[in-house]
């Protein structure tokens, strides 16, 4: 049994490859691009000798070098998603790609474990209290949601069309936020708090709809391996979570000295309101970052069933409380100051000379006097 | 009502919907591109009503007043060629094509059946340059003595990453490669101002480090430095991926006075000859550039009030400009010797780069 994972070098991918050769699945085609960091999948191809993982470089959209990557795999576990730059960029690398991915499929009987995102719920009409499990409609008017909640939603419509041999031996995963050891991106998800430099607003008590990387890839790893989940969907989230409060006041403490100012969902409104009045009466002069509908869908408290894939047998491998102080000493440890400061390490600098570097160079400019490190002209 | 279509629905289609639907007298009615996914979800974004994945359909449907083409160089001269047969005016993005020969038939088609072209130059008329060029054309500034045009670009940003990352991507493909595509945005800044109609050109590139695109077996420069110099005047070009902060600049320095150029935040400042004499000239001066810098940022603060303060000010003022030129049977705003002018020096800057690199991948 083969195996391809898409976006294998992604923070999700490789912590998907980890709980495959845990799950003992040892043939795994890793599809990464030519500029792809393969620090992550190196460490667990030595952790993991048995593990026979083989990279194949390209594009997704490009349907030769998928049919490369599918030779002699039955199982397609499609991670791979454009999460930011152009909204075009975004439709192409998740709505493109998968269209050419299922075109490459062909008529191979090969399932395929959809990964997608919790944002593709209709929940902008529906109560705060309503539990919000597989069975809610994927939203009707996904272009007045955010451009990577639109791709996410037209990916999973075009997953379901059916074939001409009928429907898709398809399982489809929706996970929360990622959170875990290694996430490049740094800051304060966008469901927990409004990030404006150092001040943070926070969205109130409700439940931070958070996954840790390594549940979720625990998560699709056995709803891949279940021959009963084919056509079917799930929430995945952990357990025992925090409120966005609370996250930002663990945050605060254990990574980041951030200002929070709590933003009750009126309030968040309100602003929504202003966004998107502002941006359509000076014709985007601010990007339309904000608007009433995908507000009510993102922040009104909605929370999230997590009961169907644990009925299939999914347990937390990494406990919510752990993942999260984990998490946030990785953050800590590895904030942007201590990593100004270690390019500094490698500089030749006198036992006590002060030392300033300026002009145009590839890092930031920065004055370094023996033991504090001040920014200079760094840009924004 | 001008009815308009616009053809690609890549990463540069959201500028030229965002230009077109501020117009009182353009409606966009419908987008095209190869892809129908592509087309589905910017027409989706922005509520046009039509999406087509053929060009002879749209035209045929939609029978469109102008036509925007952002597709790849490669496709722009046969589209735009389709556009004017159809009795369409053309916004091409840059390039206008792959090389000046291509440039020069379309803007003979233009000219025999009397339609307008433009081509999408994003800078050329943003406020500031259009501030340089009034105080040039009042005599402020004096003759052009030299000119430095500094171009950053981001190759770790949403247009280099899917460069970096598929060795298929047209980028690639085109003799000059990342350069051509990129060239008239630093080009079109310069030549204007250079007096004479052939400047010489003298071009050094490289790679400045492992950008990742080794690994596709692609070689990408990414580093670009252009002299270029007549009887009277000069100017070098930078095109930097490496330096930072990325910025867009321009150094005017004329016989009178030197200006220079911030097109990231939308300023200009002027040096000019202290009238005190000696030491208080010397300190006076960072005062007389602190004023100046407090006052541009005033403008930018008014100018935001106003909402007049867009990212693509130049390219909407373009827009707005040559949909005013046809409406009202005005010259184009960007002349065709213009265009003509840079096309010509971008074939000779695209020449020397592949004599330099002496290899195509």
């Amino acid at each position: 049994m083969r195996v391809l994972v898409t976006g294998a070098a992604g923070f999700l991918g490789q912590a998907v490859v980890d709980r495959l050769v845990a799950h003992g699945i040892l043939d795994i085609n890793c599809f990464v691009r030519g500029t792809s960091d393969l620090t992550g999948l190196e460490e667990v191809k030595r952790e993991n000798p048995r593990a026979r993982m083989q990279y194949v470089t390209g594009n997704l959209l490009n349907k030769n070098d998928i049919r490369r990557a599918l030779v002699g795999v039955d199982t397609v576990y499609h991670l791979a998603a454009g999460m930011t730059g152009a909204p075009a960029s975004i439709f192409s690398n998740t709505v493109v790609a998968s269209k050419c991915l299922l075109d490459a499929i062909e008529n191979r009987p090969t399932r395929v474990v959809l990964v997608s995102s919790l944002i593709v719920y209709g929940t902008s009409g529906l109560n705060a209290d309503r539990l919000i499990a597989e069975n809610t409609e994927l939203d009707a008017h996904p272009e007045k949601r955010s451009v990577y909640c639109h791709a996410k939603i037209w990916q999973e419509q075009l997953f379901r069309e059916p074939t001409k041999d009928g429907l898709r031996d398809l399982v489809v995963i929706r996970p929360g936020v990622l959170y875990g050891q290694g996430n490049r991106n740094r800051g304060v998800p966008s469901r927990v708090g409004i990030t404006l430099g150092n001040l943070v607003l926070a969205l109130g008590r409700r439940e931070a709809p958070l996954s840790h990387v390594r549940n979720c890839a625990e998560a699709v790893v056995i709803a891949g391996q279940n021959k009963q989940s084919s056509g079917e969907a799930y929430n995945v989230l952990d357990d025992n979570l925090p409120s966005c409060s609370e996250y930002l006041r663990r945050y605060k403490h254990d990574v980041n000295n951030i200002r929070v100012i709590r933003m009750p969902f009126p309030v968040a409104m309100l602003l929504a309101r202003a966004v998107s009045g502002y941006h359509r009466f000076t014709h985007g002069q601010i990007p339309a970052v904000l608007n009433p509908y995908d507000a009510r869908a993102v922040w009104k408290g909605h929370r999230f069933d997590n009961r169907k894939i644990k009925d299939l047998g999914w347990r937390q491998v990494v406990p919510t409380e752990n993942g999260i102080r984990d998490a946030f000493a990785d953050l800590r440890s590895t904030s942007e100051w201590l990593h100004v400061v270690g390019k500094c390490q490698n500089l030749p600098i006198a036992e006590d000379a002060p030392l300033a570097l300026s002009s145009k160079s590839t890092g930031d400019s920065i004055n370094v006097d023996h033991r504090s490190v001040a920014s200079l002209g760094v840009s924004s | 009502m001008l009815k308009v279509a616009l053809i690609g629905c890549g990463k540069s289609a959201d500028m030229h919907v965002g230009a077109i639907q501020r117009l009182a007298c353009a409606r966009l009615t419908g987008v095209c591109d190869v892809e129908p996914l592509m087309a589905r979800q910017l027409a989706a974004r922005y509520e046009v009503s039509n999406c087509y994945s053929d060009v002879d359909t749209l035209i045929t449907s939609e029978k469109p007043d102008v036509l925007h083409i952002a597709t790849p160089p490669e496709s722009h001269y046969r589209l735009a060629v389709a556009a004017l047969e159809a009795n369409c005016h053309v916004v091409i993005e840059k390039p206008v094509g792959m090389n000046a020969d291509e440039a020069s038939r379309l803007i003979a088609e233009a000219e025999v059946r009397s339609r307008k072209l433009t081509i999408a130059y994003t800078y050329h008329l943003d406020p500031v340059a259009r501030m340089l060029r009034d105080l040039v054309g009042r005599g402020v500034m004096g003759d052009p003595v030299h000119l430095e045009s500094y171009f950053g670009y981001n190759l770790k940003g949403p247009f280099g990453i899917p460069i970096l990352g598929d060795a298929n991507h047209w980028v690639h493909k085109l003799p000059g490669k990342l350069f051509q595509n990129i060239l008239d945005h630093v080009v079109n800044k310069v030549t204007d101002f250079l007096t004479e109609p052939a400047p010489n050109v003298l071009v050094h590139s490289w790679q400045s480090a492992d950008n990742g695109t080794p690994r596709l077996g692609r070689d990408l420069p990414d580093e670009l430095r252009v002299m270029m110099f007549g009887k009277k005047s000069s100017a070098y070009l930078t095109v930097s991926s490496h330096a930072r902060p990325i910025r867009h600049s321009l150094l005017f320095r004329g016989t009178k006075n030197t200006a220079l150029l911030d097109f990231n935040s939308s300023t200009i400042r002027l040096e000019r000859d202290s009238i005190l004499p000696g030491v208080l000239g010397r300190l006076s001066s960072p005062f007389s550039e602190g004023w100046q810098c407090f006052r541009e940022g005033t403008r930018n603060v008014l100018r935001f009030v106003r909402s007049d303060y867009h990212f693509f000010s130049g390219f909407n003022y373009l827009v707005s400009k040559f949909y005013e030129s046809i409406v009202k049977d005005l010259p184009v705003p960007i002349s065709y010797k213009d265009i003509l002018r840079n096309a010509l020096i971008l074939d000779q800057i695209v020449e020397q780069l592949h004599c330099a690199t002496g290899r195509t991948s």
